[in-house]
């Protein structure tokens, strides 16, 4: 025990000073995503960083009115009241961000007295997705708002200030989690398959097996000091984001962290996985890059998925990625706990497991 | 203090000196594809000598050493050193054995002091690094890093990390392979005098002037087999004996001697 102890400690400093000692990688898991951050983060702040909507209100109920009314008062919005034609061509033009068409049907009421099931209908702009979605989350949230004030009274005026009082999110608050998402993958899969691959190529691998010390232990000790680094890169990008972009993290920070160091352990597993299979440092890239890249583009980390074909989307939602995008997403932007977030979270955990095994299978010391 | 042990271990070792340190019984390796490898090598190497092992290419040397070591396992026949058997317990023979690989590599961005700490703790020790690093003639290199070192001075290093354990036996696998003939020479000095202090040497090389010099008995294997094994001198006899005549007049100085006359011992690193 003393031995495993021992050891362990000492070669979680050995590995911990290796990394920051090596320049490249701190440029890559540190510097790079910030630089995504601050220059995303800079674009979607330069000129006018209100949202542009269209409103065609087709219904004439008060809740309809109360709807538009909670919209106005959003800082976050731009918006107009317009014909349905107009409002298309305006965005087809890609003057706006958002479509919104508030059916005749909105708010009636039914036989029995209490208002029937009605739906809202959003359009937004392909070109900025991002601005679309933050819309959507904003909207969203005023529905919710309102449908929770449905169902306790029917007073719709008491419930409208409900929805006014929700969050400016901005692009930023879509963006963070997933180059926060991004940066975790990066890091448990390169960081830890180049290092691993150099090592076993060079011999030094067999040199800790010369000891009376199993490497398991050293296998261990590149975990920890991952994690450590998962944690600095939490830190950071959400302290930047929050002092300097306007960052919003409505929910728990401490599930936030949680929910990105567990990303951290799935990412990890396949960055063994590729150690194992690479023979050398030239068929470590590939492969890592066979795993990161459909990620990458597919996962939702810079552009919402809700473009994507069914079929692709379908497929998209069982990404690892996905899981850690949308639940550090849920909890930043929506304010989620851990117990909301459970298929995300179960996702991750099978992934987690799964991956496991694999790296066990397919690793070699030599 | 130090050089009291120094000296109990020293008196040991006379006693002890006929002793065997390593039984090697039958050894066998055959790796999967069927290739065999080593194909029933038996030896002994007595307390406080240093056993060579020579042979060409391919002949066996390192497996032979690996898996005496704990590093391969053993396909059939027995290792026991210092009276463990190696199969049974590999982790109690790495605990009391100094390794150094054929092709040594440390990790990256650690400066020496730092490296042999970690070995230190690697074995639960607590040698002084210095003291090491004094042992072996580097202590000026103590904040550099393994890839700043000259090859003679790598390998040096690599010795120093085998002894972080105090080893009742060292494994030196080619330790001289591409150096120069200064640092080569230097190398010898360091392995006579870890042989003073009482230390087993193993050790496995290409030329045959170094096998000549440093060791006190050599096993000649080819093919997986030893097919000699002796002192120096006697194996040089028994060839007279067999009525060999060296084809060329032997010069009484070598080439190398022209070059180490010339250039001088002093180290190049």
């Amino acid at each position: 025990m003393k031995r495993i102890l021992t050891s362990l400690w000492s070669l979680t400093v050995a590995s911990t000073k290796m990394y920051f000692r090596n320049k490249a990688a701190v440029f890559f898991t540190m510097f790079i995503p910030l630089a995504f951050i601050g220059i995303f983060g800079l674009l979607s702040q330069s000129g006018n960083s209100k949202l542009t909507l269209d409103i065609t209100n087709q219904s004439k109920t008060p809740l309809s009115r109360g709807v538009v009314d909670a919209l106005k008062k959003i800082d976050a919005f731009k918006i107009k009241e317009v014909a349905q034609s107009e409002a298309s061509d305006q965005l087809n033009k890609g003057k706006i961000d958002l479509q919104i068409v508030i059916p005749p049907e909105f708010g009636q009421t039914g036989a029995d007295g209490r208002p029937r099931p009605s739906d809202l209908k959003t359009f937004y702009n392909k070109a900025k997705p991002q601005n679309g979605q933050t819309a959507n989350l904003i909207l969203g949230q005023v529905v919710s708002g309102l449908n929770a004030g449905i169902s306790h009274t029917p007073q719709i005026i008491a419930l409208k200030s409900q929805g006014v009082q929700t969050n400016n999110l901005g692009v930023i608050d879509f963006l963070l989690p997933g180059i926060l998402a991004m940066s975790i993958m990066q890091l448990g899969i390169f960081s830890v398959a180049f290092a691993f691959v150099s090592l076993k190529t060079t011999g030094a691998l067999r040199r800790i097996q010369a000891t009376p010390t199993h490497p398991v232990n050293f296998v261990i000790a590149q975990a920890i000091t991952r994690l450590i680094i998962g944690v600095i890169q939490v830190l950071l990008l959400t302290g930047l984001g929050i002092w300097f972009l306007d960052f919003h993290l409505l929910g728990n920070f401490f599930e936030f962290m949680f929910v990105a160091l567990l990303g951290v352990i799935i990412f990890l597993a396949f960055g063994f996985t590729v150690a194992g299979w690479a023979k050398d440092e030239n068929s470590a890239a590939p492969i890592a890059n066979l795993f990161t890249f459909p990620m990458l583009f597919l996962s939702g980390v810079f552009f919402p998925r809700d473009g994507f074909p069914g079929w692709l989307k379908t497929i998209t939602d069982f990404f690892p990625l996905t899981y850690v995008a949308d639940a550090l997403r849920a909890i930043a932007n929506e304010g989620a706990h851990l117990t909301q977030i459970m298929p995300e979270i179960l996702g991750m955990v099978v992934w987690g497991i799964v991956m496991f095994v694999v790296a066990v299978r397919v690793f070699r010391w030599e | 203090m130090l050089y009291c042990e120094q000296l109990l271990t020293r008196d040991k070792l006379k006693s002890t000196m006929a002793q065997a340190l390593l039984e090697v019984n039958d050894l066998r390796k055959t790796y999967a594809g069927g290739f065999e490898a080593v194909k029933g090598v038996s030896f002994s190497v007595k307390k406080g000598e240093v056993f060579g092992i020579l042979g060409p290419n391919g002949a066996g040397k390192t497996t032979t050493l690996e898996m005496i070591e704990g590093m391969r396992p053993i396909t059939s026949g027995t290792a026991i050193l210092d009276g463990i058997d190696v199969q049974k317990d590999t982790y109690a023979v790495k605990e009391r054995i100094g390794i150094q690989l054929q092709s040594s590599s440390f990790f990256q961005n650690l400066n020496l002091l730092e490296l042999l700490k970690l070995f230190n703790d690697l074995y639960l020790e607590s040698a002084d690094p210095m003291t090491l690093l004094k042992e072996v003639g580097l202590e000026e290199k103590a904040k550099a890093q393994v890839k700043e070192l000259s090859g003679g001075q790598k390998q040096r290093f690599s010795i120093a990390t085998t002894l972080v354990n105090n080893p009742v036996a060292i494994f030196l696998d080619e330790p001289t392979t591409g150096l120069d003939p200064q640092a080569r020479r230097n190398l010898w000095d360091l392995v006579q005098q870890i042989q003073k202090k009482g230390t087993t040497v193993i050790i496995t090389t290409h030329y045959m002037e170094e096998a000549q010099i440093l060791c006190d008995r050599v096993a000649i294997m080819d093919e997986g087999k030893i097919i000699a094994l002796d002192t120096p001198d006697q194996l040089i006899q028994a060839l007279l004996k067999r009525g060999f005549k060296p084809q060329t007049k032997v010069a009484p100085a070598t080439l190398e001697d022209v070059f180490i006359d010339l250039t001088g011992k002093d180290l190049r690193d």
